[in-house]
């Protein structure tokens, strides 16, 4: 299809004058954005940097040469050659004006609001020199709500409706509105009266006032007494930039050593319901009591097996390493070693050593697929770039999947069968590279595909690839998503391949997300082994000797927000994060040094990172750690990515095998990524029931509130089984976080379990808790 | 021309007040000082002043009342400080005043308060507002003072007998002849709400997809921004809502702009399923009156389905307009011409009838010989029909011209459907000839339309009208046509065009095809009832009502107006179903207030187009959609415009001033 493309590359470049400065400013760019940029200051209150412009607080109004009135900076673009003034007398007034109505009986007891110190409103009206309440209105009865994890108080709210604009815009949800009403205008849940949404709390981040207020929160500190601890958050592999925030010294309580709550750039980046409120997972009262850190390094030395996770740094991931070299450990870490092979058959075909993709692209993308992954709880942050995309570039969003997702309103779902992720990969790879490849094996290979036998046996129509094709021809920045239920699957290699062709051969990008926080890392870092010894220390893990940051191992370890190190994340970044509270006991590191891997600091590891995997030589002091002033994420380094050999070696498409019977699906809901979370107090009331569809009551033959045994093969968890009506299909939803069960115990790594389901007594329930 | 006793609007002021009634001066300005037949108006007040028709008038009151209109809008609204705050805090000071608590500081504070939100606020409404007021304190002062220093009420203060009808507009809403609330829905697109976008459009607009691409678009040519730089792309903007209920295919429902009202028992039968009889079944069915729609063709949707071709009108997308109509519970009957007879039965079977049967006759070009029966004489309604049923519902029979050179006669819309859909019927030469200019047939269609045609190979003869057909044994050979020029009359006046001596020219053609215009076909309507018809032979109304002189029956759309544009039939019905409901419910034929203060306010105009526009920098540029390209797109029927990108949408909603206005009659 020809087509006309009207827009330039968005490079040109125009200048105008701010406060008698020459500025450039990109074409496009508004006259608030370009100002602030080159360090002028325009006051704003519902301005934010993420979204766009709201305009509705009129505080950001500028004078231009030539304009008799007022221009409002925050949704005016450049026009070449204008002279701006950002402040002046005329000015300071307009905007004084409109903050002795913003004052309007907003309530004086900044004492007892969660917000003072930090209040947006507060820092104006002192900035405008305000001392008193000059208009007041007659006061209507507001009521407070609490809404879960997140209170409401209309009386605060100065309806600027940043709240309102970022969980559409960024989150998605667009689970509030306003309720229009002049004066009486307030905040509501959009549609009904009860909060319906995922809790990220990005409401309560962005709100400039105490309207909106996290109830966990409220009362326990003055923001002022807070310190910041900047972090990268470890629930997942996006690595999101945050501050745990701790008492400063000296402060009244500062010697309770806890973490009082997360915050984030919020002007720039969001963050889930996990990052934001599940942070008190440390491992608090452990000592040093060094007779039982002889009886970790006896065991250590009777071991021939490490069993892992990858909620570890990269450190830590490195001295486990040093430890197989120097004592020939095995090291067992199943989901990073699947990850491990699936990334390396995907380079092999695409000739580069990482996939491409990265959150951002997805952001930037006009069409956007994503196949095997449940993606708003593997990663909630690609979810919220993929909302972006098509909330602000009407991207095309496919979402293939088993299990439909009402969370994240595709452009298309396309429903394959369990087992299918092959068939679906190669339809995909058929539709992308059919007219385009140059490579005449590859060619073949496509021609040879029955296309009509791969749509019968996974399900999936040719009218839906047809209609893909036809609207990704007018498309120009693609990428696909492939999550992990495709590393796990039977046929991983190949489906990797596919991936790297499509790569290779198109101008597709292609993002894998990684399993958990450090898969990453852990892939890079350890040479990991397929088959566990017969003497296994379990780190966080199974294990006949375990070393467990829950407290409830045979030797304690500082849980991840007590550790210094990094992490490498899903956009191939390596970045620090840092011990937000003391820890009492040992790391790690003191039993490596026991066992003569003499390094005096778990830190001193970051410098000796594999250089053949891409890190660099950078000591962990030198590492960047923060968000700069306009938003670009300067944590770490990026990975270096080399291009490699390719190799042609694609196989003939497999038949899938029968998902008969009682099918679940393992994921975790997006409260909920592991243990850690698990253990933060106020995530504590997420459910962890086994949920089904209608359907699929019937097809277990189990109904609502029932308590069931699940097993597969040998293993057994026990669950309530709830109905979510919103789900569909045959397959049911199995979250795992709280059984610390480690899938090496499945019968395969495949998301995908046939189980027996049994009803399981209740009064065994009593018993267990 | 207004006789008022005092007035300010504009750059207009007139003072009366202390002259003599016979020397008064006039205003040039058309105020409503009659609201209705029965009713006077007494003062008249709004975005650029105040007209006071009553010299006794509590000017205090007129205010107050004024200002608590905003606080009533802004109830609605609240979308940003200075207006949110500024609205309450200015009702409450002129209240305090009019209560006879007022001190002489509130006069301070009421300006203080009015030039925040003159130079902040986020629409012209919150801008606007205090400026009437600020004329009421300057032109009568004393009337505030005397108040203020006597501590006394207002007169009118308590008199509920007297009232005041309020009403919100703007520019482009003024000039839509569907009066589609249009800063709402640009504001939802801004907003990323596309939902709240399309049920701002339905208020007055089922038609979404239709309008939101098929619309000449009156509304531009009164767009505030036009004053500044260039109109925003309101047409198209609107398609955004309606291909996001599109797209999110049945996810979230149907976003219809207000609950459906419960079915009362009442049942109306519609003649006609074109935009006007789909726009009066969409709200008497939001008003839970039972529709039965008559539609002589197999399928549904009049001329937009069977007249606008499928390039420009992709029916999947009309489907979705005709569904969203359906899915209240409408009922639709095909296949069923509906005759005199069957006209009598309706009226004995139903409350009321709404007649819309469009004008389905095209006119002739008035030249010698022209015969219907003659082969090759094809007039653009059938025409237009076959090619549509074919492309679009597969009835019927491909229309291949390979090989043929068609002459159309026109220079409107329907001519433009045709020389289009005859260049990818394959046709070897498609002319289009026109009595006028290249400019007249670009404002009377659109620059879009035009450039397109002539990308596509229409070639355009100007100022050409045919004299005389040939034809051999029936068939038509051959056009003799002559050529005009415009001559200025020396007596000055209108320039004519005038035949050029000596420049008639022949031309070969297979087929001549007339859309110069239509008739309407009115032979459905029994003699006996002796419904009044213009002159131009449609059907009469009062043109307000749409009630035609026989109780009952109303008519809307192009039967009632002759061949116009969609959004003029989608108004007239809109307007009708109103009336209609109201009519069932209460047995006499009446306007809402608001819609009398609509009619006022069209009669006065919104639009200033000399006004100078502040507040707002001048050179962002207007977006334009993508276009097919001409290569692709003169075989196909795929839909040329692809409609502006979400950027590009996001960027031009954001040119839009928001220009709402509060208009206030006193009675």
């Amino acid at each position: 299809m020809h087509e006309m493309l009207l827009h330039s590359d968005g490079c040109d470049m125009i200048s105008f004058y701010v406060d008698g400065n020459l500025v450039e400013a990109k074409k496009g760019q508004t006259i608030l954005e370009a100002a602030t940029k080159s360090g002028h200051y325009i006051p704003t209150m519902c301005y934010l940097p993420k979204l766009e412009p709201i305009s509705s607080c009129r505080i950001c109004v500028v004078e231009i040469e030539g304009s008799d009135e007022l221009i409002l900076s925050c949704q005016t673009p450049v026009v070449e050659g204008i002279k701006v003034t950002t402040d002046s007398k005329k000015l300071f007034e307009y905007r004084q004006n409109i903050l002795k109505l913003y004052d309007v009986n907003h309530p004086l007891e900044c004492g007892v609001c969660d917000k003072s110190g930090e209040c947006l409103l507060q820092n104006r009206t002192l900035e405008f020199e305000l001392d008193r309440q000059e208009f007041s209105a007659k006061e209507e009865k507001r009521e407070i709500k609490r809404w879960g994890l997140i209170g409401y108080d209309p009386s605060l709210c100065i309806l600027c409706e940043r709240c309102v604009h970022t969980c559409n815009e960024i989150i998605g949800d667009d689970a509030i509105e306003i309720a229009t009403g002049g004066y009486s205008s307030h905040i509501k849940p959009k549609g009904s009266d009860e909060l319906d949404c995922s809790f990220c709390g990005e409401c309560i981040a962005v709100c400039p006032v105490g309207a909106l207020v996290s109830t966990g929160f409220k009362y326990i500190s003055n923001s002022w007494e807070l310190r910041k601890i900047p972090a990268t958050c470890s629930h997942c592999p996006v690595g999101c930039a945050i501050y745990y925030e701790v008492k400063h010294d000296g402060t009244l309580d500062a010697s309770e050593k806890r973490i009082y709550r997360v915050s984030n750039d919020f002007e720039y980046n969001s963050l889930c319901i996990a990052g934001r409120f599940g942070f008190d997972f440390e491992n608090s009262e452990t000592t040093k009591d060094s007779s039982e850190l002889s009886r970790a390094v006896e065991a250590f030395l009777k071991a021939d097996t490490i069993r892992f996770n990858s909620f570890i740094t990269n450190e830590e991931a490195l001295i486990l390493q040093k430890l197989k070299e120097k004592r020939g450990y095995k090291l067992i870490n199943s989901e990073a070693y699947i990850f491990r092979e699936f990334l390396s058959e995907l380079s092999m075909a695409s000739g580069v050593s990482f996939y491409t993709g990265s959150v951002e692209d997805v952001k930037r993308s006009d069409f956007i697929l994503s196949i095997g992954s449940r993606i708003y709880d593997d990663a909630p942050v690609v979810g919220y770039a993929i909302n972006s995309a098509k909330k602000l570039k009407g991207a095309y969003f496919g979402y293939l999947h088993t299990i439909e997702d009402n969370r994240i309103h595709p452009s298309k779902f396309v429903k394959y069968e369990v087992g299918a992720e092959e068939g679906a990969i190669a339809a995909l790879a058929y539709v992308i590279l059919k007219d385009k490849i140059v490579d005449n094996r590859l060619q073949e290979y496509l021609d040879d595909l029955d296309i009509g036998y791969i749509c019968s046996e996974s399900n999936i129509s040719e009218e839906e690839l047809e209609s893909l094709a036809k609207i990704l021809k007018s498309k120009s920045s693609p990428i696909l998503i492939a999550g992990s239920d495709l590393y796990s699957h039977k046929r991983a290699e190949n489906i990797a391949r596919l991936l790297g062709f499509i790569e290779k051969h198109s101008n597709f990008k292609v993002l894998l997300i990684p399993t958990s926080t450090n898969t990453l890392g852990v892939s890079l870092i350890c040479d990991l082994d397929k088959e566990a010894g017969d003497y296994v220390i379990g780190y966080n893990d199974i294990g006949d000797y375990r070393l467990s940051s829950l407290g409830d191992g045979d030797l304690d370890m500082p849980a991840l927000n007590q550790q210094e190190g990094t992490f490498t994340t899903i956009d191939k970044r390596v970045v620090p994060t840092n011990a937000a509270l003391p820890y009492g006991g040992y790391e790690l590191n003191d039993i490596a040094k026991e066992l003569e891997i003499a390094r005096e600091n778990t830190i001193d590891y970051t410098l000796s990172l594999p250089r053949k995997s891409g890190y660099r030589s950078v000591g962990f002091d030198e590492l960047d750690d923060e968000i700069s002033k306009d938003g670009v994420d300067r944590r770490g380094y990026n990975l270096v990515i080399e291009e490699k050999d390719t190799h042609f070696n694609l196989q003939k498409i497999a038949d899938i095998d029968e998902y008969n019977g009682v099918v679940v699906y393992v994921s975790n809901p997006t409260s909920q990524f592991s243990y850690m979370t698990n253990r933060a107090r106020l995530l504590k009331d997420q459910s962890s029931d086994l949920e089904g569809s209608e359907q699929f009551s019937i097809a277990a033959k189990i109904e609502d509130g029932d308590y069931v045994s699940i097993s597969f093969g040998q293993y057994e968890v026990k669950k309530v089984f709830k109905i979510n009506p919103k789900l569909k299909g045959v397959v049911g939803i199995l979250p795992i976080f709280d059984n610390m069960l480690s899938t090496y115990l499945l019968p395969s790594q495949y998301k995908y379990q046939k189980v027996e389901i049994k009803k399981a007594s209740l009064e065994k329930k009593v018993e267990e808790n | 021309m207004s006789k008022v006793v005092f007035s300010a609007w504009q750059n207009e002021l007139i003072d009366n007040r202390e002259i003599q009634i016979d020397n008064w001066k006039e205003s040039s300005f058309k105020f409503p000082y009659s609201y209705d037949k029965d009713c006077e108006a007494r003062a008249f007040i709004g975005w650029n002043g105040v007209a006071i028709f009553d010299k006794n008038i509590d000017v205090v009151k007129l205010a107050c009342e004024y200002a608590y209109s905003y606080q009533v809008y802004s109830e609605a609204c609240g979308r940003c400080a200075p207006g949110r705050f500024g609205g309450r805090v200015l009702f409450d000071i002129l209240d305090k005043i009019a209560r006879g608590e007022g001190e002489r500081s509130d006069i301070e504070f009421l300006k203080s308060a009015s030039m925040t939100m003159m130079n902040t606020s986020k629409c012209e409404i919150g801008r606007t507002v205090p400026k009437p007021i600020l004329q009421l304190l300057e032109y009568y002062s004393n009337d505030f003072l005397e108040l203020i220093d006597n501590k006394k009420r207002s007169k009118e203060y308590e008199n509920s007998e007297k009232n005041y009808i309020s009403k919100v507009t703007a520019p482009c809403m003024d000039a839509c002849p569907a009066h589609v609330d249009i800063p709402a829905y640009i504001e939802g697109v801004r907003d990323i709400r596309l939902d709240d976008s399309l049920r701002a459009t339905r208020q007055t607009m089922p038609l979404a997809h239709t309008c939101g691409r098929v619309c000449p678009h009156p509304c531009e040519n009164e767009c505030r921004r036009a004053n500044l730089d260039e109109p925003i792309a309101i047409m198209e903007l609107k398609r955004l809502g309606a291909d996001y209920e599109d797209e999110a295919a049945g996810e979230f429902g149907w976003f219809h702009p207000y609950p459906q009202k419960p079915y009362r028992d009442k049942r109306v039968a519609i003649v006609g399923s074109g935009p006007a009889g789909l726009t009066g079944a969409y709200y008497l069915a939001m008003d839970g009156i039972h529709c039965d729609v008559f539609e002589e063709l197999p399928v549904l949707g009049g001329e937009v389905a069977v007249g606008v071709p499928e390039y420009r009108m992709p029916i999947g997308k009309y489907n979705r307009d005709i569904e969203a109509v359906r899915s209240l519970g409408v009922n639709f009957i095909t296949n069923h011409r509906v005759d005199d007879e069957k006209m009598r039965d309706l009226e004995k079977n139903y409350d009321a009838v709404l007649v819309a049967t469009g004008t389905r006759f095209s006119k002739k070009v008035r030249a010698k010989n022209e015969r219907e029966d003659m082969k090759g004489y094809w007039p653009a309604i059938p025409f237009l029909d076959e090619i549509n049923l074919y492309t679009k519902y597969s009835i019927g029979k491909p229309i291949d011209l390979s090989g043929k050179t068609i002459v159309c006669v026109g220079g409107g819309f329907t001519s433009m459907d045709v020389v289009r859909c005859s260049i990818r019927a394959n046709a070897k030469r498609v002319i289009m000839l026109y009595r006028r200019d290249e400019d007249t047939i670009i404002r009377n269609t659109s620059l879009e339309e035009y450039h397109e045609a002539v990308e596509e190979g229409v070639e355009f003869m100007f100022q050409t009208a045919i004299e005389e057909i040939f034809d051999e044994d029936n068939v038509l050979k051959k056009l003799k046509c002559n050529k005009f020029e415009m001559v200025q009359p020396e007596d000055g006046g209108r320039p004519q065009l005038v035949a050029v001596d000596g420049a008639d020219f022949y031309l070969d053609c297979d087929y001549l095809i007339p859309a110069v215009s239509q008739d309407a076909d009115l032979s459905h309507l029994p003699k006996e009832w002796e419904i009044e018809l213009t002159s131009w032979n449609t059907i009469k109304t009062d043109s307000k009502t749409y009630s035609t002189n026989r109780e009952g029956i109303f008519a809307a759309g192009d039967c009632e107006y002759g061949p116009m544009t969609i959004v003029n039939a989608v108004g007239q019905a809109k307007r009708a179903a109103s009336v209609m409901s109201r009519y069932l419910q209460t047995g006499k034929i009446t306007l809402s207030s608001d819609e009398i203060m609509e009619d006022h306010l069209r009669k006065l105009r919104v639009y200033d187009k000399k006004e100078k526009i502040g507040g707002w920098l001048a050179g962002m540029e207007r977006e334009h959609s993508r276009k097919l390209d001409v290569g692709y797109r003169k075989d196909k029927n795929d839909e040329v415009n692809f409609g502006l990108t979400k950027e590009q949408a996001i960027a031009e909603a954001q040119r839009c001033m928001r220009c709402y206005y509060i208009a206030m009659v006193a009675i």
